[in-house]
């Protein structure tokens, strides 16, 4: 399933540029770029876009201080949730418990609203 | 010593502090250990949250990075007396 969902968002992703073969040059990277996100795809597999989303905002929705009605997709931690530094930081480690793995302390900084937090999670192969 | 540590931490030390707190409270096997160090962490956070003066604000950092020293002591400490039986709080409700 999640292998499934990998691929999908791999091929999703690959453009393999149609050259001709006189100009033969662009085939090489290429198929060197092809080899480096298969090596990429076997040090972990990438969760699906859409449950990262649906896992991220029930994670804060279910955050004491947050209104439930107020989580939507687009929501910033603090200009619409009203939380302070202090609550994200908690908000994202609630992350880290959701998905297993943990957010290094320069990527945690970036997270500042729902889309960023689904962005990152959603790049990262170690998220579970 | 103390003349050199009156300089305020700035916001990125502070979260950071913070945040490593957490984690060390994240370690303790007791459910309520666990739920005290977070719980004790983000309240003392709130309530120096106003702190205006430099000396003050220094001050309370490093007393926060004393407190994580001891938290991480004693999670070492607990984990070699894990509790065998989970806390009826960590049970899941079916």
């Amino acid at each position: 399933m999640a292998m499934a969902a990998a691929r999908r968002a791999l091929l999703a992703h690959l453009r393999v540029p149609a050259v001709h073969p006189a100009a033969a040059g662009g085939t090489i990277p290429a198929a060197r770029r092809l080899l480096s996100s298969t090596t990429e795809e076997t040090k972990g597999s990438f969760l699906d876009k859409g449950e990262v989303a649906d896992r991220v905002l029930s994670v804060v929705k279910n955050f004491q201080k947050v209104e439930p009605s107020k989580v939507t997709p687009t929501a910033h931690f603090q200009k619409d949730l009203g939380l302070d530094s202090l609550d994200t930081v908690e908000v994202v480690m609630a992350f880290e418990e959701e998905f297993s793995f943990e957010i290094p302390d320069n990527e945690a900084e970036k997270i500042d609203s729902i889309k960023t937090a689904v962005d990152f999670i959603a790049s990262h192969p170690q998220a579970k | 010593m103390a003349a050199a540590a009156a300089a305020a931490p700035t916001r990125t030390e502070v979260l950071a502090l913070f945040r490593s707190l957490l984690r060390t409270a994240k370690q303790f096997s007791d459910y309520n250990i666990r739920e005290y160090t977070r719980r004790r962490a983000a309240d003392a956070f709130r309530e120096n949250r106003a702190l205006a003066d430099a000396p003050a604000a220094a001050a309370a950092f490093s007393e926060g990075k004393k407190q994580l020293e001891v938290a991480k002591r004693q999670a070492l400490v607990y984990s070699l007396y894990a509790p065998k039986a989970k806390s009826v709080m960590e049970l899941k409700v079916q």
